[in-house]
């Protein structure tokens, strides 16, 4: 749901799915192969990560300076089979490790992580990972399959947010202790970028289990110890979490990798991208990273370094006939939305014109996003919809999470909205509230117009239709309440089960002209990134799979 | 008999005059009846329409956007006026609303006493033991934010307040030499209620409701800060304000609606304090 | 006296009842349910776990059950788990109290002593330039909105000068004292750490400022007042006549017969101090009840709404008696009914 990720370069990352696929034959077959330097140097993926992050992780550089990051934080848990957000994805990646990793230097090659080696079969149903045996957790028992099992197991069982990750999975064979055979209940040629996903990190399953974890959300008790202990092999543990406050992170000095030159991290809860920017400007943080366009511009001290680059992000509109009130949003009106907005103008009001326009639910650099047609405001085409259908001055419930996600305000962005669809003559009553109280109104009697936002969990194109189209079960399918649409859930298969990057890219662009042809989601602005730093802080990079990649900063 | 009140109700007219159109409290009635008139008559004369964008987003004051635009490209000048549309009526429903409930209740529980206000004065220490902020958010989260929301929350937190000043007043007046004579020649009690207790006893009431009416804009504003009260598009001030926290550096959105509430609740306090200090009431605790 | 205080405190019970009941029924007025912050929205069309999320937290009872349940546990001292921190309300309180109760005892003694000695200033020079300048400031602290003059001091103060730390109870980078008191300044003297110290004290200014400059507004016309009532009575004349200097009658007389109806400025503050300790502690990110109150009545998050609020009710009922039984202490001719 809620992610910030990036790539430095767009065109890399339909690249970037081709790799995680043809990966699924041959390790590493894209690029240059990081398997070698991590499988030498004996400390698996995180030697990849002092390789390129920076340079400056390695060593034991002793008491340094607590790195702090100033950070909006939207955590729902701290239990890694249920924590499921932005900073969720920053926290995971530090204290919990993947069985394969992504290399951020270039966010398209698969590196070893936990898992020496993996292959899947042809058919895309049996993968079989390999550990690495020196993986250790953070209080020195040794990883094994067996936590593998258990991590995963206990992902889906608990039925979480991110127990969709984990959706695929049939049966976990732990032939030894160190294999790892996972059997799916379908293809699905996603099944290792959802590896590279944080949330599928390895849990120390006897420290979990004697602390209350299950495999039922009946009897599991473990969340509320999970939120002052941590039980990952990562280079971080959880020391501290207060709600609200801030979240500590303690170095993992017997981390099995390069051990950070940060003894501490702490996370700072600062809701403000305004305060976020002046504790940088005055060097009370090193890093925020939710500094929007505006408050950006004048951001030009010698101490801070700005970089803005593109996203994968996007803030989107969503409607629904379905909904109560909505009975008015046939096919044709909703046509009529989507022609009525001017979305050069909501880029610049949203974004600060730090942005663009986005096509379909599939974000710009994603397989299947290129070629398609960028939306276009067609005031005279929307009026003439709007005639035909019979419709004039409606007015309708656009209730909305007050948020303010990615540098982005959703209340300016649906006031201006709002503006543009007035001159059609379509009225929007809006209605912000908490992300919760619109959870609850979107899951009972839906609503007719409302705005919402997304960051992808993992690199792969798939996540986009499994929760945007109309296939049956998806999550919008469910809040829109819509008839499904059984023909994207055909198509969906059909990339599932092929190998082939260029094809599936083709597949993908065919899903999301149908689900732009669904006319349900709008998206609205796709916002640039601004990373914000200290100056001395190095190894700045977004992954694309794991936000920010602590273990990979330092300071020079 | 109702010679015996009229002096009594004489000598207080005539004291209220002086006071009242003097310094301070002269200075606030004007501020008052200038924002009361640029509130009716603002669409007449005003050049900008308050949703609409009208120029380039975030431009600071000029001579054609006195106090610059936000970041819709809107006049924050024209919206902080249009927000007196809000505030104002809002203020004054709560303010009207309380009172006349703090008015039949209080005279209720005074005038019959026994049970009635037993049970009344238990209802109105029970309400009052709340920060009336606190049972406001209370009430505003669970009826769903929004304007109408807030201004129920707020009638249903401020009437305890005129409840218990009319009792005390209704009490006072009750054992006065005149009701007991209208009683000795059998007056009717609603009559003895309507025509001798109330008309004694309403003053402080309505000197508390002036001063009241300030705080009241003020604690609308706060609950629209806080997401509870006016939605968006609406120039609420407090609203307005908490646009303005979002583009701190463009000072002049927040700076606009923080100025007319100020000047508001100041000349509210004014006035207040003048007729506070004309009749003499005691402060009561909020 | 002695049964006064006895039949105040025998209510006391009965007054706290009600504060609960009227808090729950409040609180169940409600359309929304909370569900969707316990199950995440993912999980809303899953009836599995939506039906064992109901009954984890006692959704699905009817609500005469729900009441019954939730005064049990009132009564108990539990006051059920937040949904949005998932922890019991009343651990909440406590880890957030002490930052409400530095910041507003910061605010209340500040305002207070600035606040009297505005006061005596404005009512000796009465209607002289300083009387107008002091009661025009006192004024504009009573009309201000918190909100709003916090920004603006943030914006001049910390962002364009400098001068005074931002947000928060700390720089970002240190970590707190051990607990002790809860109070950043008492802990990090009685650690003997001197520079936490400074950074705690003078993180508190700001917000402190902001919400005792109200203070300032109240206490300074209360004072005034009182002071002029007792310049114009009659031993004050007779000790002007008999030529004791003015400054002997001021002080020694008229100041201690003023000053105590400042006792029941504490009571009479404290819910100016609890409404502005909500906004401040917004604008100021402290994490205090304020704030918790916040974010607790945005999410809907029943349990945490429920028990700030009845905190709220408890600490004003009990600030009350305090002030009214010091006062009657203080001044005998008070007559206590």
């Amino acid at each position: 749901m809620v992610r910030y990720s990036k790539s430095r370069s767009r065109s890399v990352m339909t690249r970037t799915a081709a790799c995680a696929i043809a990966g699924v034959m041959i390790l590493a077959a894209c690029g240059s192969d990081p398997a070698a330097p991590a499988s030498t140097s004996g400390s698996g993926g995180s030697t990849a990560a002092s390789v390129d992050g920076g340079g400056n992780t390695g060593g034991d550089t002793g008491g340094g300076k607590a790195l702090v990051i100033a950070r909006q934080m939207d955590v729902n848990s701290l239990d890694p089979s249920l924590a499921y957000c932005d900073t969720c994805q920053i926290y995971m990646t530090a204290v919990y490790e993947t069985l394969i990793g992504l290399d951020s230097s270039d966010n398209q090659t698969l590196v070893p992580r936990l898992a020496t080696k993996w292959e899947g079969n042809p058919a895309q149903t049996e993968f079989t990972f390999t550990l690495d045996p020196k993986a250790v957790f953070a209080d020195g028992t040794k990883v094994t399959s067996a936590d593998v099992k258990f991590s995963w197991e206990r992902l889906k069982a608990l039925q979480g947010s991110s127990s969709y990750l984990a959706g695929s999975i049939e049966t976990i064979d732990t032939p030894d202790e160190s294999t790892v055979v996972v059997t799916l209940n379908a293809p699905n040629s996603a099944f290792l970028a959802q590896v590279n996903s944080p949330y599928l990190g390895i849990i120390n399953a006897k420290l979990a289990q004697a602390n209350g974890a299950t495999m039922d959300p009946a009897t599991d008790t473990a969340e509320t110890w999970f939120l002052s202990n941590s039980a990952g092999s990562g280079a971080f543990a959880l020391k501290s979490y207060a709600d609200g406050n801030e979240l500590r992170l303690s170095r993992n000095d017997k981390f099995w990798g390069a051990v950070s030159e940060f003894p501490e991290v702490i996370i700072k809860e600062t809701p403000s991208a305004v305060t976020q920017r002046q504790q940088l400007e005055q060097g009370a943080v090193d890093i925020a990273m939710q500094i929007s366009a505006d408050v950006a511009s004048g951001l030009d001290s010698t101490d801070v370094t700005v970089t803005d680059v593109p996203s994968f992000n996007y803030v989107y509109l969503a409607i629904s006939e379905k909904a109560v009130g909505g009975e008015a949003l046939t096919p044709a009106v909703r046509e009529a939305i989507r022609l009525a907005l001017d979305y050069d103008n909501l880029v610049q009001v949203t974004a600060g014109g730090a942005g663009q326009s986005q096509a379909s639910p599939i974000p710009n650099g994603f397989a299947g996003s290129a070629d398609l047609p960028k939306p276009v405001q067609n005031i005279e085409k929307a009026k003439q919809l709007l005639a035909d259908a019979g419709v004039t001055d409606i007015t309708l419930d656009a209730t909305f999470p007050s948020l303010n996600v990615y540098g982005i305000d959703f209340s300016t962005a649906m006031q201006q909205v709002q503006t543009d669809l007035k001159k059609v003559g379509i009225n929007l009553e809006l209605n912000p509230v908490e992300i919760a109280v619109w959870a609850d109104k979107i899951g009972k009697d839906g609503i007719p117009v409302t705005m919402l936002y997304f960051a992808p969990d993992h690199t792969d194109s798939s996540q986009y239709v499994q929760y945007f189209s109309m296939a049956e079960g998806t999550q919008w399918q469910g809040w829109t309440k819509s008839d499904p649409n059984p023909e994207e859930a055909t198509v969906l298969a059909q990339a599932f089960a092929t190998q082939d990057a260029t094809e599936r890219a083709s597949l993908y662009k065919q899903l999301g002209q149908m689900m732009i042809d669904d006319q349900v989601i709008i998206p609205i602005v796709n916002p640039d990134l601004f990373l914000a730093s200290r100056s001395d802080i190095t190894g700045m990079a977004y992954s694309a799979c794991c936000n920010l990649d602590l273990s990979k900063l330092g300071r020079s | 008999m109702s010679t015996i009140s009229l002096p009594v109700a004489a000598t207080r007219r005539r004291r209220i005059r002086p006071p009242w159109l003097r310094g301070p409290a002269l200075v606030g009635v004007i501020v008052l009846s200038l924002w009361v008139l640029v509130a009716i008559t603002l669409p007449l004369w005003t050049p900008f329409d308050p949703l609409e964008p009208v120029a380039a987003r975030l431009q600071g004051p000029s001579w054609s956007h006195l106090m610059g635009t936000d970041a819709l490209g809107r006049d924050v000048f024209v919206r902080t006026l249009y927000g007196a549309r809000i505030s104002l009526p809002v203020a004054a429903i709560v303010i009207i609303s309380s009172v006349i409930v703090g008015t039949v209740v209080g005279a209720a529980a005074g005038f019959f006493g026994g049970w009635i206000d037993a049970v009344l004065m238990r209802l109105v220490d029970i309400t009052m033991a709340f920060p009336p902020i606190l049972l406001a958010m209370a009430i505003t989260a669970s009826l769903g934010p929004g304007i109408r929301n807030a201004l129920i929350a707020m009638a249903l937190v401020w009437w305890p307040i005129y409840a218990r000043l009319l009792r005390a007043q209704v009490i006072a007046v009750r054992q006065r030499e005149f009701v007991e004579s209208a009683q000795a020649i059998g007056a009717g009690r609603w009559l003895i209620l309507r025509r001798y207790i109330l008309p004694m006893s309403y003053t402080p009431v309505l000197v508390n409701g002036t001063m009241d009416f300030g705080q009241v804009v003020l604690l609308t504003a706060s609950l629209s800060f806080i997401g509870l009260g006016a939605r968006p598009p609406s120039s609420e001030w407090g609203a307005m304000i908490t646009e303005g926290a979002t583009n701190f550096y463009q000072w002049w959105i927040a700076a606009s609606p923080g100025l007319a509430i100020l000047l508001v609740v100041m000349a509210f306090n004014f006035v207040g304090d003048a007729l506070r200090d004309t009749f003499d009431v005691k402060e009561q605790g909020r | 006296m002695k049964r006064y205080l006895i039949r105040r405190i025998a209510v006391m019970p009965l007054l706290l009842l009600g504060i609960a009941t009227l808090v729950f029924a409040v609180s169940r007025l409600t359309p929304a349910d909370p569900l969707v912050s316990i199950v995440g929205e993912r999980n809303l069309n899953n009836p599995d776990v939506v039906n064992a999320a109901k009954a984890r937290w006692g959704l699905d009872d009817s609500v005469p059950v729900q009441y019954a349940t939730y005064m049990k546990n009132l009564v108990r001292g539990e006051m059920g788990t937040s949904f949005s921190t998932r922890k019991p309300v009343f651990d909440d309180l406590i880890d957030r109290l002490p930052a409400t109760l530095e910041l507003t005892f910061t605010a209340l003694i500040g305002g207070t002593a600035i606040g009297i000695g505005l006061g005596i200033v404005a009512a000796r020079k009465r209607n002289k330039l300083i009387d107008h300048v002091a009661r025009f400031f006192a004024l504009i602290g009573s009309s201000l909105p918190a909100f709003w003059s916090g920004l603006l001091l943030l914006y001049v103060l910390y962002a364009r000068l400098g001068w005074l730390p931002g947000p928060g109870r700390l720089e970002p980078r240190s970590a707190p004292p051990g607990r002790i008191t809860g109070f950043y300044t008492i802990d990090s003297l009685l650690h003997g750490n001197m520079s936490l110290f400074v950074q705690a004290a003078t993180h508190l200014i700001l917000p402190a400022a902001v919400l005792g400059w109200g203070v300032i507004g109240i206490v300074t016309r209360l004072v005034r007042a009182s002071l002029l009532d007792e310049l114009s009575m009659e031993y004050v004349r007779v000790g002007r006549a008999m030529g004791l200097r003015e400054r002997t009658v001021v002080n020694t007389h008229a100041l201690r017969n003023a000053l105590l109806p400042t006792i029941t400025i504490v009571a009479f503050t404290f819910a100016f101090l609890l409404t502005g300790a909500v906004l401040t502690e917004t604008v100021f990110s402290w994490p205090g009840v304020g704030s918790y109150a916040v974010d607790a009545s945005r999410n809907l998050d029943f349990p945490a709404i429920i028990g700030v609020t009845i905190l709220g009710g408890v600490a004003f009922l009990i600030t009350n008696l305090i002030t009214d039984v010091a006062y009657a202490f203080a001044d005998p001719r008070i007559r206590l009914s």
